[in-house]
């Protein structure tokens, strides 16, 4: 199947659901827009005063440890939550929304953790579930399975999956392999922002790399790609822009010409709280290695490195 | 893995087809053969599973079978539809007679009349006794529910009893309610029916024993069952009350107690003597063309057991045949 | 499992596709090989088993637990169960019966104003399950407790006793018996009007489960209830129409049993309810939800019915009747794994 990225969609003419495609925007154009935003639960300020931008063809990563708010903050972006504080901004204007499914139309689509597949179900009814095509009229209106199973092959094989059997359970496919069905279902359903909630925490280092790619792959297309997740090593290499948040506020926002990884690990990490650990340790076991080690670490995150250089890639 | 799984399922009907040889119960081919030898009877009733009285109507019937040399099949189900099968399925089978319970009579006619277009004879027992004519059944082997009613209500009467509880176990069955009222008409005091789950024994005592408490005027409690009247003796005494109790239908139980006085007295409408004349009507007719009861039903009961004759109804009830 | 490295040749390899595999993984098919090994024993083992009489009445018991079964195991394919479906097949006939023969109404109106009040039950059933939260067993109980102490104590109220008597003298009550009790002779054997709406009620529920948009709503909020609710999937209708449709299918049944016999007790259909569950998962339906198949469960009824009748036909001593059914329906649900697994390559 090749992978034609220019004519991409089925004609919507052909299905009854299909979803309007949006047209492209320039590369680095604002879609979505937070600023000083936040949500108050009570007398408890689970997030305030955060602000960043998500950009058409851009990955904007939100890090943070646990607890950080980075739920709380999709969940805002999502349609789940009204903010307490500051506004969101659609193109330009501001903007609510009412539920998820208002999010949903509005192009923002969500793929969370869980990953919203029915496990004992084939791949085809998967991706489609919720946007089923249909031919026929009336009491004959049925489900136009072979163009949903025909689709679901094509978009898979764009990004990069080739599945002969899109009958199969999607149970049986892999975590990553999982990820990418859910994520070419929302390229596919038109989102325009993609928000991924934490795609990596739970796979190994080589279905790590593969969902990587698949992030790649949707911001190649053109969507605004919101990434969130832990872990510096794999924010990186894909994000155009990092915003960290710890405890509630925002640590600030970077584009990625602006900071180092060294850099991002170390405000992530919080290089002074290490070194404490590291004294800690050292105190109560001392001279043991592992403090040795801790404190080697430490120190190489909070000196910062030479001129000229990046440190690690 | 494709020939492990074949062989698998060659085995499963392998087996099957073993099984089968295996099981080859009484297959007694309908082949009508006068001398009485090969016959099958059929008795289609409308008993829950595991009811003591219908097993003596069971006994009855099969011990007719033995003594006759055919075989007796017995199969039942409460409700009418499903007994509508039962008899469809005894039809399909060309059985030489089939012995009927129409608790419920508008739900087996139809069956019961295809049987009969069929040209298989059938008597019916037990309840039904005002269709069975109608229906085209050569009679009918039971206690008319009438009849006896009227004569419990009299005895309650002579009892001296006024305001009497009569028990119903069975929601459903147009025989039970009939007693109750038949047994009011003659009783020259009160009488309320009260409802209880015949399935459940426990359920039966607790609802007579907080009857009996609320109302203490209850001087008489009826019930139309031999087990339950067992039920009812345990109420009376847990709750205090000094009712009498009477009831239709025995067990080896109830027998004693009639013996021993907690009970005064019990009606028999012999079960078993139902299921025995069943299959005799039948048989008679299949070999010597015999039709009993010149059109009107066969009254198995209603006998009587009372303190005096209790100790020789006793011997029997042991037995499980009274 | 990890999948290759680079993207360019994530082609997995897969084993070439053998359509005999595939038949044989579906749900249905176990009970299908089960079927067959019924059928085969009692037509050996008895002489009338396999004849047109015969088959007349197993086909007959069949039907009436066939149409209940195919209703179930959709809503079990949905993720719930429903305890009231036996007990509502007698309320249904209750209602048309004290409708008719006590208050004189149109029997066809009584048909109606009954297929009304269930959908209105079922819809009930549905909303208690949605809305509460609880295991859809316990409200379907207390709605089988409900309507098991309606239908006694307002029939007993109405009528007096606790039986419908005097249906077939009700006015057009013979304009209306043909469609749901009618019966045709052939070859020996009465066949009734029942089995041809198990038919129909089988084919229409694999139509919806697997041709439209609804039957794909059921697979998922069976399957993964908050995956489907996350992608739009309309749960709250979902459930409530799976509930009705249990609901009408019971009404069906009591008409047909109505009409069969112009008859229904007071207590009619109470303990049913069970049997169409195991005739669901005879039939490959998982009691989890979210997977088996309507045709699965009208083949798991037609083993129910065979071995139900078959029994008889056997002759054997009926005290043991509910140990070979229990026994020979475990060994159909363990055959239908063992087809399944096997062949599709485990669950």
């Amino acid at each position: 199947m090749s992978a034609d990225t220019t004519s991409d969609r089925a004609d919507p003419a052909a299905s009854t659901d299909a979803r309007p495609v949006p047209p492209r925007p320039e590369i680095g154009t604002t879609i979505l827009e937070v600023r000083d935003i936040g949500k108050a639960y009570g007398a408890v300020d689970a997030l305030s005063g955060v602000s960043t931008t998500v950009a058409a063809g851009q990955v904007t990563c939100v890090l943070g440890d646990n607890g950080a708010g980075k739920s709380t903050f999709i969940k805002m972006l999502a349609g789940a939550h009204t903010p307490s504080e500051g506004e969101l901004l659609l193109d330009g204007e501001p903007v609510t929304f009412a539920s998820p499914r208002a999010a949903l139309s509005a192009g923002i689509a969500t793929v969370y953790q869980d990953l919203a597949v029915v496990p004992l179900m084939p791949v085809w009814r998967n991706f489609f579930l919720g946007s089923e095509m249909t031919t026929g009229v009336g009491p004959f209106r049925r489900l136009d399975v072979k163009a949903m199973k025909q689709i679901t092959s094509e978009e898979l094989a764009r990004m990069g999956i080739d599945l002969r059997d899109v009958d199969q359970p999607i149970g049986t496919l892999s975590g990553g392999e999982r990820q990418c069905v859910a994520i070419a279902r929302a390229v596919y359903f038109g989102a325009r922002v993609l928000i991924l909630d934490e795609p990596t925490a739970a796979l190994g280092v080589k279905q790590s790399g593969v969902v990587l790619k698949y992030i790649a792959r949707s911001r190649d297309q053109g969507l605004g790609v919101v990434f969130i997740t832990h872990n510096p090593h794999h924010a990186y290499p894909v994000g155009d822009r990092f915003l960290l948040l710890n405890r509630g506020t925002s640590l600030g926002t970077f584009e990625k010409s602006e900071i180092t990884l060294p850099e991002l690990t170390a405000l992530m990490a919080g290089g002074a709280e290490l070194d404490s650990l590291a004294h800690e340790l050292e105190r109560e076991l001392p001279g043991s290695p592992v403090a040795r080690e801790l404190a080697a670490d430490a120190s190489e995150t909070t000196t910062p490195p030479p001129p000229g250089s990046h440190g690690r890639p | 893995m494709k020939k492990r799984f074949l062989a698998g399922l060659g085995l499963a009907a392998v087996t099957g087809v073993l099984l089968a040889g295996c099981v080859g119960t009484g297959q007694d081919t309908a082949s009508p053969d006068d001398d009485g030898a090969d016959l099958t009877f059929a008795v289609v009733t409308h008993s829950s599973p595991g009811d003591a009285f219908w097993d003596r109507v069971k006994s009855g019937a099969e011990t007719a079978g033995d003594d006759y040399g055919a075989t007796v099949t017995y199969t039942a189900d409460a409700d009418p539809a499903k007994q509508s099968q039962l008899i469809d399925n005894a039809v399909a089978q060309q059985v030489d007679g089939i012995v009927v319970s129409m608790a419920n009579p508008d739900g087996v006619q139809d069956s019961v009349e295809k049987a009969v277009a069929a040209g298989i004879p059938v008597v019916t027992i037990n309840s039904g006794i005002e269709r069975s004519a109608e229906f085209g059944a050569l009679t009918h082997v039971g206690q008319s529910e009438t009849v006896a009613g009227e004569a419990v209500g009299t005895r309650l009467g002579d009892a001296g009893l006024g305001n009497v509880l009569c028990v119903i176990q069975e929601a459903g069955n147009v025989g039970l309610e009939d007693r109750c009222s038949a047994a009011a008409s003659t009783f020259d005091g009160t009488m309320t029916n009260i409802q209880v789950d015949g399935t459940n024994d426990a359920d039966v005592k607790a609802t007579i024993k907080s009857k009996l408490q609320a109302d203490p005027s209850v001087d008489g409690v009826l019930t139309l069952g031999g087990q339950y009247a067992l039920d009812a003796v345990g109420a009376v005494e847990e709750s205090g009350s000094d009712a009498q109790i009477a009831t239709f239908d025995l067990s080896e139980d109830v027998v004693a107690d009639v013996e021993d006085g907690s009970v005064l007295f019990a009606v028999d409408q012999q079960p078993y003597v139902q299921g025995f004349l069943g299959v005799t009507a039948l048989q008679l007719f299949v070999t010597n063309g015999n039709v009993i009861g010149g059109g009107q039903p066969v009254y198995s009961g209603p006998a009587f057991v009372t303190k005096e004759n209790a100790a020789q109804v006793a011997e029997f009830a042991a037995g499980g045949t009274r | 499992m990890t999948s290759t490295d680079t993207v360019a040749t994530a082609t997995r390899p897969r084993p070439e596709r053998r359509p005999l595999r595939t038949v044989l993984a579906r749900p249905e098919t176990g009970a299908l090989v089960a079927a067959l090994a019924v059928f085969l024993f009692f037509s050996v083992s008895t002489p009338q088993f396999l004849s047109f009489a015969g088959a007349g009445v197993w086909l007959e018991s069949a039907s009436t637990f066939g149409i209940m079964a195919v209703a179930v195991a959709v809503l079990m394919i949905g993720g719930e169960f429903d305890l009231s479906a036996g007990v509502m097949t007698g309320f249904s006939a209750l209602i048309v019966g004290i409708l008719t023969t006590h208050y004189g109404l149109s029997v066809w109106a009584a048909v109606v104003v009954s297929l009304v009040v269930c959908l209105g039950v079922g819809a009930v059933n549905g909303i208690l399950v949605t809305k509460t939260r609880l295991p859809s067993f316990i409200v379907t109980l207390g709605t089988f407790f409900a309507l098991a102490g309606i239908d006694l104590a307002v029939t007993k109220i109405i009528t007096g006793q606790v039986a419908i008597q005097g249906m077939a003298k009700v006015p057009a009550y013979d304009s209306i018996q043909p469609l749901f009790g009618a019966s045709v002779q052939i070859g020996g054997g009465t066949f009734y009007v029942s089995v041809l709406w198990w038919f129909l009620v089988a084919a229409a529920a694999t139509w919806i489960l697997l041709r439209t948009r609804a039957g794909n709503w059921i697979f998922a909020v069976g399957g993964a209830l908050a995956s489907a609710r996350q992608v739009g999937v309309p749960v709250f209708g979902t459930k409530i129409g799976l509930f009705m449709g249990t609901a009408g299918a019971a009404w069906l049944v009591g008409m047909i049993s109505l009409f069969r016999t112009s008859t229904v007790q007071a207590n009619t259909g109470v303990g049913q309810e069970f049997i169409y569950i195991i005739c669901a998962v005879v039939g490959g339906c998982l009691m989890t939800g979210g997977y088996g198949s309507a045709i699965g469960a009208a083949l798991g009824a037609l083993i129910y019915g065979m071995v139900f009748q078959g029994i008889t036909f056997a002759q054997w001593d009926t005290n043991w009747l509910r140990t070979v059914l229990g026994g020979m329906l475990l060994a159909a649900v363990l055959l239908n794994n063992f087809v399944r697994t096997r062949a599709g390559g485990g669950r």
